[in-house]
């Protein structure tokens, strides 16, 4: 029992850690609070799957870079088309975007009529801790942490990078410095979105993928980046763990699958009750 | 002379601040809603109205609390689903009769909306908005797991009875003769429940409390500062927003023929409704949101759908069969169906957020606004 | 009784103590100053005194009362008003809408008459302050000398007894500072009593009786207006050591 929750929770903490950092990233940066961003998630599975299964049949591991390139790309147009025009207006963005994601469900009901889909990435599995593990969970679990490293050392190192920290701290002070915050926001919008996209496609290879999937990820995001602190990357690491474990532990223990959906939700709710400023209580600065 | 200025000043006040529609328009709607059944329209026709009037309420709640409070509600739907299961939860485990689930059903929503307007004093912004996204989303969940004697899991309950209910054991003309009545006066009562909360909702909103409301909206540490005790008053509005959002659910619920509650009275979809419709009326005005519910069901029901039917039709003749079927089957998609809102008018909101963001009643009458406020500016000319 | 009784007051922000220990009272019917240089905490002692931050110990008196710990809104309703540094209007309504506010709210609807309505005294209100040209305007059109005026209005409107005035001299011109001036002697025949916080001094001066001081949140001088100009720590505090 307690390998099981130690392995799945270690898998699930890694992935969603990347859907966080995805939601963070855009909130620090930008101030976009992205109701789409599960939607994202979602099409990320659900492109894998048209790329790997239904139109073409791509090597997975092709498919699996297309449909987040593509993502990557959907979610700039997102940005320029609905959130731009309302960029001051944080009610207005959550609308959009709320609608934005709507559409999206709406768009896959046509074209998949509301059923599950199955993907499939790797099979075979190994032991550990006498456990069977599917290889794939592993990859899953190597694939995030090395893409959060990478983004990691991408924040603090590269010039990109300190723009997006400026940004964050700053907008107005950034923009007198030159920089170019428009296209800074297609590039952070971008990244956040394709990160959604490839936990989309992980966790969707071990689940399923049906066209309400969007809404567990969104709370899910908000529930991590609330706990760890908004605009904090280690606190979205942190948080990502702690959501994960929490959802694992209360599947086990309950026996009931279904709920794992609003574990998060309802962790959200309970943080923003007991401690709105979250576990590391930083305002919108990008640093640890 | 003191006191004619001043009753000047009152009613151009109140025409800026809080825009009044003209009361002839409004007038002469609700006329037109009244005398509509002495056109003989189909029993389906009349089923529909009464359901988008129900759903007006809902909206109208929305824009209160929304447009007045400004804590954004994006599950809305709670308070729908929450009354909506309680009158059926109550009758079919309790079998207590309409008039008495109805007002508790009521009764433990507003109880509901208070729970959820508390932790919403502790929050802002999107945080709030987050909040109330969650809670019928844990609702459903729970619902959806529960075992099916309860709430009846994924297919909800039904059987449930109806206003007006009809004799058993009729004629099939009978029969018919007694469900066009049944439709008829189902129409009228619940158009009766539409006049009474738009009113009630509209002097809340345009009075005393709404000023308040506002000011908490616009600076509330300076509302506190003029001596308001702001929490009450936020808490306040999410408990007369649950009360009429509540009565609009136990309306919708027992309309018909026959009554039904199911999981889609807490989805996200059903949260949408009310923001799709208060969008397009107008946010922070009331009338918007019922404007807007009749706007939209003219265009769904008569234009868009056999639009989009024709549409179908015009694709297959030109030889796009595929995108001409495609179109036929997924109609209920494209224009919504029953409660569920098709997509067109998800991207028409979107993008009327970002063209349009005053709504359509309250822009025309912004313009009837100007237009006699232009009338008033010649006269005193022509005076002078 | 006094009217305002602040009793070692103390309020820390993590390692920083913005108040320390204050003491001071005011009697009815006075008009006292409050200054010290930038940071001296004096806006954190409004906020303390009329609740919109809570203290960390120390009493708050009001004819007697203890409001140490109520609510900003009670405490409005006791009879204590205050006026914002930056000035905090309801932007997008316009300036009889944003007095009515206050005249809807418990204590300032106290006084209405039965003939009187809320507009009717908002209007009064803004006679008062010289606004009623304006009153249709919405406050985010206002310029900032009427901002200050309508503040007042506001504060005014809500019946008080005890006025804090958070430097209401900030921003203002000449012919709209000799105005406020004058306001305010006429408030004070009229019965308000009031704490003004202005880094203005030749116009405070005019106006107050007796002065208290504040540096890095303690008070380090009271006195007469002539006594703390002549005080030697507070000149030092103001220019810096004197050899």
């Amino acid at each position: 029992m307690i390998e099981d929750l130690i392995i799945y929770g270690l898998i699930s903490g890694a992935v969603y850690s990347l859907l966080a950092l995805g939601f963070t990233l855009i909130y620090g940066v930008a101030d976009i609070v992205n109701m789409a961003h599960g939607a994202f998630y979602m099409l990320g599975a659900y492109m894998f799957y048209i790329f790997a299964v239904e139109y073409f049949s791509l090597e997975p591991f092709l498919a699996v870079i297309l449909a987040v390139i593509l993502i990557g790309f959907i979610g700039m147009i997102v940005y320029r088309v609905f959130i731009d025009p309302v960029l001051d207006d944080i009610v207005a963005i959550m609308v959009v975007t709320l609608g934005v994601a709507l559409v999206f469900q709406q768009i896959i009901i046509l074209h998949f009529t509301g059923s599950d889909i199955a993907i499939n990435l790797l099979s075979g599995s190994v032991d550990i801790l006498g456990l069977p593990v599917d290889y794939h969970r592993i990859l899953a679990f190597v694939v995030s942490l090395v893409l959060f490293a990478v983004l990691w050392v991408f924040i603090r190192k590269s010039k990109i990078g300190g723009a997006m920290r400026a940004v964050a701290q700053d907008r107005e002070a950034a923009m007198l410095m030159g920089i170019n915050t428009e296209r800074l926001y297609m590039l952070t919008m971008a990244i956040s979105a394709s990160f959604a996209a490839l936990a989309g496609i992980l966790i969707a290879a071990y689940t399923a993928a049906n066209p309400q999937m969007w809404t567990s990820p969104l709370g899910m995001s908000f529930a991590i980046v609330v706990l760890g602190g908004l605009g904090s990357i280690k606190g979205s690491l942190v948080g990502a763990f702690i959501i994960g474990y929490a959802e694992k532990a209360v599947t086990i223990w309950t026996g009931m699958a279904y709920l794992e959906g609003a574990t998060s939700f309802v962790v959200l709710v309970v943080v923003l009750l007991l401690k709105p400023a979250g576990l590391f209580g930083k305002r919108r600065e990008m640093e640890e | 002379m003191v006191l004619s200025y001043f009753r000047r000043g009152y009613s151009t006040f109140t025409a800026k601040v809080i825009d009044v529609p003209p009361r002839l328009l409004s007038f002469l709607f609700f006329l037109l809603l009244l005398v509509f059944p002495l056109t003989k329209p189909s029993s389906d026709l009349l089923q529909t109205l009464a359901q988008y009037s129900t759903l007006a309420i809902f909206a109208a709640s929305w824009d209160f609390l929304v447009g007045r409070s400004g804590q954004l509600s994006l599950g809305h739907a709670l308070f729908f689903g929450v009354a909506a299961y309680s009158t059926g939860g109550l009758i079919s485990h309790f079998g207590l009769p309409l008039w008495e689930t109805i007002p508790l059903s009521v009764l433990i929503c507003v109880l509901v909306a208070f729970l959820v307007g508390f932790p919403c004093l502790r929050v802002k912004g999107p945080y709030l908005a987050l909040v109330t996204l969650a809670f019928p989303i844990i609702l459903l969940t729970i619902f959806l797991g529960l075992p099916s004697d309860w709430f009846g899991a994924e297919n909800g309950i039904t059987g449930l009875p109806v206003f007006f209910p009809i004799e058993k054991g009729l004629g099939w003309q009978a029969q018919e003769r007694a469900l066009y009545q049944q439709s008829i006066a189902q129409y009228y009562l619940i158009l009766l429940f539409l006049f009474v909360s738009s009113y009630i909702l509209y002097k809340l909103a345009y009075s005393k409390t709404g000023i308040i409301l506002v000011s908490i909206l616009d600076d509330e540490v300076a509302s506190k500062a003029s001596g308001i005790n702001t929490t009450k008053y936020k808490l306040m509005a999410f408990g007369i927003s649950g009360f009429f959002a509540a009565l609009s659910g136990c309306l919708y619920v027992h309309s018909g023929h026959t009554g039904s509650v199911g999981l889609s009275s807490l989805a996200l979809t059903q949260s949408f409704v009310p923001i799709i419709l208060t969008i397009f009326g107008g946010l922070g005005t009331i009338y918007g949101p019922i404007a807007g519910a009749y706007i939209l069901m003219f265009l769904g029901e008569f234009v868009l759908h056999d639009l989009m039917l024709g549409l179908a039709g015009l694709m297959t003749d030109i030889g796009l069969v595929g995108l001409g079927q495609h179109l036929e089957w997924n109609i209920s998609t494209w224009v919504g169906s029953g409660t569920s809102p098709g997509l067109i008018f998800i991207i028409i909101v979107i993008i009327l957020v970002i063209k349009w963001p005053t709504g359509i009643a309250k822009s025309l009458v912004d313009k009837l606004d100007d237009l006699q406020e232009a009338r008033e500016l010649e006269e005193r000319g022509k005076k002078k | 009784m006094y009217l305002l009784e602040v009793e070692n007051l103390t309020k820390r922000f993590g390692g920083l103590t913005a108040v320390n220990k204050v003491s001071f009272h005011v009697d009815e019917g006075e008009i006292v100053g409050l200054i010290g240089p930038n940071g001296a905490g004096k806006t954190t002692l409004f906020n303390l005194i009329t609740g919109f931050l809570k203290s960390d110990s120390g009493t708050v008196r009001f004819k007697g009362k203890d409001i140490t710990r109520l609510e900003p809104h009670e405490i409005v309703n006791e009879g204590v008003a205050r006026t914002f540094q930056v000035v905090r209007p309801f932007h997008h309504l316009p300036a009889i809408a944003n007095v009515m506010v206050s005249c809807v709210s418990p204590r300032g609807a106290r006084k209405l008459e039965w003939l009187k309505s809320p507009e009717r005294k908002a209007l009064d209100m803004l006679e008062e302050v010289g606004l009623t040209e304006m009153m249709l305007e919405p406050a985010e059109n206002l310029a900032h000398g009427d901002l200050k005026r309508l503040e007042m209005a506001r504060a005014l409107a809500t019946e008080p007894e005890l006025l804090l005035l958070d430097e209401p001299f900030s921003g203002l011109n000449p012919i709209e500072t000799d105005y406020l001036l004058k306001s305010i002697r006429r408030f004070h025949l009229d019965g308000y009593t009031m704490v003004i916080v202005e880094h203005k001094l030749h116009a405070l001066m005019k106006l107050v009786k007796r002065v208290i001081v504040l540096h890095y949140g303690e008070k380090i001088a009271e006195g007469s207006p002539k006594e703390i100009s002549q005080n030697k720590k507070v000149i030092e505090v103001y220019m810096g050591r004197v050899a």
